[in-house]
């Protein structure tokens, strides 16, 4: 690994340059098929080391609590964290324009000429996997909580809550966080 | 409506819908299509859907492009432009003011204990995010074993997601889903 690990360097964050930051949310994008989180996590966690699992989970918890898309939530987030204001403002750049005004010309292109039937069979099969890979992914950020049973149990509610209640999103995650909050101060509490 | 109101009526209504869409914009479609489709009449149903599965297949911000499609549809390029940035502005700045107040009390307990109860229900909810993707997308059970072998491939080993996805792409194309 040739990157300079944020994690484990002091001041770290003026040795992040700001084309990194571009060409990295960038990669990001013109990978995400179907969702965008696998990338992000994959690029951001796995391979450049800007964000533990933990903090990645975490940015991603305040993204979710806030409206929009959450995946350029985390791109701001990891772009405001490595260089601030202008390093949020490079990686939404990188993240959104190249590869909307790509998507938007090949999707241009494809509705002169659309022959939706086969498109829509090779989007199942793409959109099967993209879901497995999203599964995948929060497995992967699960995997540093599987220590705290409590974690595990909450983490199952509200899998649980958003698949089988057909309960909006927000209801789900405001009806459980004072829960997973109280119980964490709880633990917390104890442990000093 | 003039040709003029059309685009700027939806610019408008793409950013309030935008700061209310909790949870990613998935969650304001309803929304969205009633006011294009069955109020305005911008696009019809059947062009909806089709804008909306050519979104999905395309790399990159999904429903930014999706946005911009409606927006090309109903003001040109400059429509599309609008409809963009009307979508992910406002978000954008919620981001990083609610960011560089989360990161000034990263230390503070009380936030540490926040993290932890957080954190959890994130992840629970991107499981449940791929579940349900998988559940109404492909509903049979080639598409669940699809899903269910990606998701193992991509936990177990360190091959390139891109590579899972095309594959996906094939078995689909064959018509075997």
């Amino acid at each position: 690994m040739s990157h300079v690990s944020a994690l484990t360097e002091e001041g770290a964050d003026q040795r992040v340059t700001l084309a990194a930051v571009f060409t990295e949310f960038l990669k990001v994008s013109l990978c995400s098929f179907g969702g965008g989180l696998v990338w992000a996590r994959r690029s951001v966690v796995d391979q450049r080391r800007w964000m533990s699992e933990h903090e990645f989970a975490d940015t991603l918890s305040l993204c979710q609590f806030l409206p929009g898309p959450n995946v350029i939530g985390v791109a701001v987030c990891v772009g405001a964290k490595l260089r601030g204001a202008i390093g949020a403002l490079a990686a939404l750049s990188g993240f959104v324009l190249i590869p909307c005004a790509i998507g938007f010309v090949l999707g241009a292109l494809c509705l002169q000429t659309a022959k939706f039937p086969v498109l829509q069979n090779i989007l199942g099969g793409v959109s099967a996997v993209a879901a497995g890979l999203l599964i995948a992914t929060g497995v992967r950020l699960l995997v540093p909580h599987i220590g705290r049973p409590i974690a595990v149990l909450f983490a199952a509610l509200a899998f649980a809550g958003s698949v089988f209640t057909g309960l909006p999103l927000l209801v789900v995650l405001f009806g459980l966080a004072p829960l997973s909050i109280a119980v964490a101060a709880v633990q917390s509490g104890k442990a000093r | 409506m003039s040709s003029h109101s059309a685009p700027v009526a939806l610019a408008v209504h793409l950013a309030l819908l935008s700061c209310i869409s909790f949870g990613g914009f998935p969650s304001v479609l309803p929304d969205l299509r009633d006011f294009v489709v069955a109020a305005n009449g911008w696009v019809t149903d059947r062009e909806f859907t089709n804008l909306f599965a050519l979104a999905q297949a395309i790399p990159g911000p999904n429903m930014i492009l999706l946005m911009s499609f409606i927006g090309w549809k109903v003001g040109g390029i400059p429509g599309a432009i609008a409809s963009a940035i009307a979508t992910f502005g406002p978000p954008c700045a919620f981001y990083f003011v609610a960011y560089r107040l989360w990161d000034r009390f990263r230390d503070a307990p009380w936030q540490m204990i926040v993290r932890r109860g957080l954190a959890p229900l994130t992840i629970g909810l991107v499981i449940a995010g791929g579940t349900v993707m998988a559940r109404t997308g492909n509903p049979g059970w080639q598409g669940a074993a699809l899903t269910i072998a990606a998701a193992g491939l991509m936990i177990r080993t360190r091959v390139n997601p891109l590579w899972l996805l095309a594959a996906g792409g094939v078995v689909g194309g064959l018509g075997l889903l």
